[in-house]
């Protein structure tokens, strides 16, 4: 008698080869037969017409604080995804001691944007180490698999303090650096995560960033001693430097037999030709041994913003930020005062552009004004509107805004990495994988979750760059395979029970929607799933269209091997 | 395995403790320094122009030769 029996479904197995009609039996939460199974099950699910396929991998996210309140991780699951792999981008939450753990609380609120309240509110440190991290979320609430990479700028603070901050390691330190690392490795870490990007609360440069060379080599000795992974995030906006910093990893890659992968891989018409430099570089270094892996992210840059908080938008805009950064009492002062609104008036007009992305601002569209004087608005650009009511689309952003409290919401789409042919060339090569979609991270900025779901919808169903069986490959076996995680990701005899019934025909990320969801109310956007029908956690029943989430919490902690 | 491959464009790591002048005085110690300075500085915008220091860190790329020709 098995435990679980789903019928009729098309298995897409996760070896990216044709899907074919069978049943998948589960055993105390481990796959027992797949093909023409004819056996009782306590639970029998019928996926006619259905996709069954092992449960996606989230393979860049940092969930490392909501781990903490919310087990289940939502609402990534409802996008098909069953394991998440955080800690990037140097940052995770263990193991940092209780005099650093303001600093790598806002460090990673900064860096991650993430709403203050939420993160305080919710986080409750119960922890040191690694292991008690790890301890702290394997708890009756864990629905959703977990994997943790070791930040490199908190293992710093660990060994070196607060002048981890302002300077390089001597030998001694690099030798304790190793051994916390190693230590941080038994109690569970996945792998490294450094960052040659990141600044942190104050805006310097992270601790990771004042690691010499010779501590990047000697911590991914004990990676290679572990056979664990290095995650980069490397300057992905420049050719010039995305190579240097390839060969960099190409060289830790051959001299201690590791995986590296680095996210993103980003196309924007701010370096038309740099993805195409990149990957020649990868594939060359793979030739000769070494392997460097970039994440592609799915979506396109999409920032939906208001004029309530900073944004990425106003980031080379400097008035408009600073009108952002302050009371709103004083904004609507600073909005009214002609003097004022003659100076962001002008600022707009400036053509300085954050890193790698392309605001045309007379195209943001007004996306959300719950008033009806103002509803016709809806879905216009900002040029449209300022045509209608005879101003500058500044003026419009400012006058919708004091006019509505403030509740009017701006998108800006495509702002880079938004040509579909060249996505799918970069999603579909042999040296890349799906990631870099930050999921849990940006969330008072943009909706981080759906990129699974997405890839169907635009590059199988719309673009044909993929099949359906290929798609499931890049997010499942593939995956797992570069993070070194063995016995998940296929539909095989002994596999974890991992698995995600889908709609072919239907599967797709919603819109990007407001939510109050977070602890203190905090706020986030979020994204609809449609098409995934149910979501299964090593065996458990744990998500269902249509009624949410069961009781069944079977999330494990993914270590490698 | 070690193997040896043509840079995209040439470039180093600070060594420990190194500012501009003690890694332009290492890598052109035939120039004039105050020139070998201005010269790298120019060719690492991303670091010179870097708020709020425009310092070196241990972990930059630093170029030592200018952007490749279009």
């Amino acid at each position: 008698m098995y435990d679980l029996l789903i019928t009729n479904a098309l298995i897409c197995d996760g070896s990216g080869t044709p899907g074919y009609e069978g049943s998948v039996a589960v055993k105390d939460g481990k796959i027992a037969a797949v093909g023409q199974v004819d056996a009782q099950a306590l639970q029998v699910i019928d996926a006619q017409g259905l996709v069954l396929s092992p449960g996606f991998v989230e393979p860049h996210a940092h969930y490392d604080a909501q781990m903490t309140w919310d087990g289940l991780a939502t609402p990534i699951m409802e996008h098909g995804v069953t394991a998440i792999v955080q800690g990037n981008c140097s940052l995770s939450l263990a193991p940092v001691r209780e005099q650093d753990r303001e600093f790598m609380a806002k460090t990673f609120r900064h860096i991650e944007e993430m709403p203050e309240n939420a993160f305080d509110a919710g986080l409750k440190w119960s922890w040191e180490t690694f292991d008690d991290y790890n301890k702290a979320i394997s708890n009756d609430e864990l629905g959703i698999n977990v994997a943790t990479l070791v930040g490199h700028s908190p293992l710093r603070l660990w060994v070196l303090g607060e002048e981890s901050r302002v300077r390089s390691s001597t030998v001694e330190e690099i030798t304790q650096l190793q051994q916390e690392l190693r230590n941080c490795l038994d109690g569970g870490a996945l792998g490294l995560s450094t960052s040659f990007v990141d600044t942190d609360f104050e805006q310097c440069a992270v601790p990771c960033r004042w690691a010499a060379t010779e501590e990047l080599d000697a911590l991914c000795a004990v990676l290679g001693e572990y056979k664990a992974t290095l995650q980069v995030v490397p300057e992905f906006w420049n050719e010039d430097l995305l190579c240097a910093r390839i060969d960099l990893m190409a060289d830790l890659s051959r001299k201690h037999g590791i995986k590296v992968t680095f996210s993103p891989l980003f196309d924007s018409v701010a370096a038309p030709n740099l993805v195409n430099v990149a990957l020649e570089r990868v594939k060359y270094q793979r030739e000769l041994g070494g392997v460097v892996i970039p994440q592609v992210q799915t979506r396109p840059s999409d920032i939906t913003f208001n004029l309530k908080r900073t944004s990425a938008i106003f980031v080379t805009k400097r008035s408009w930020w600073d009108t952002l950064s302050v009371s709103k009492e004083e904004r609507i002062a600073l909005y009214k005062n002609s003097e004022k609104r003659a100076e962001l008036i002008e600022e707009l007009k400036n053509g300085l552009m954050p890193i790698a992305l392309h605001i045309e601002f007379d195209k943001i569209t007004i996306n959300h004004i719950d008033s009806d004087k103002n509803r016709q608005y809806n879905g216009m650009t900002l040029a449209q509107v300022a045509m209608a009511r005879n101003c500058d689309i500044a003026e419009v952003m400012l006058d919708l805004s004091l006019e509505e409290d403030f509740e009017v919401e701006f998108t800006a789409a495509s702002l880079a990495h938004d040509n579909p042919e060249k996505v799918a060339d970069m999603l579909t090569s042999e040296y890349t994988m799906v990631g870099a979609g930050d999921a849990g991270a940006h969330v008072t900025r943009f909706a981080t979750y759906g990129d699974t779901t997405y890839l169907f919808s635009k590059f199988v169903r719309e673009q044909h760059a993929l099949t359906i069986e290929q798609a499931v490959q890049k997010l499942t076996s593939e995956t797992y395979e570069v993070w070194g995680i063995k016995n998940r990701g296929y539909l095989r005899e002994g596999y974890a029970a991992d698995m995600v019934i889908f709609d072919p025909v239907t599967i797709d990320r919603g819109p990007e929607v407001m939510a109050y969801d977070l602890p203190a109310e905090g706020f986030r956007y979020v994204r609809e799933a449609f098409g995934i029908k149910q979501v299964f956690v090593n065996g458990q029943q744990t998500y269902i269209a249509g009624q949410g989430y069961t009781d069944n919490r079977a999330g494990e902690i993914l270590r490698v091997g | 395995m070690t193997v040896s491959i043509e840079p995209r464009r040439r470039s180093m790591f600070p060594q420990s403790g190194e500012q501009w002048q003690e890694f332009a005085a290492r890598v052109f110690p035939d120039q004039d320094l105050n020139v070998a300075v201005e010269q790298l500085q120019s060719w690492n915008l991303h670091i010179s122009y870097r708020v709020p220091t425009g310092k070196l860190l241990p972990s930059d790329v630093v170029f030592i030769e200018p952007p490749l020709p279009e």
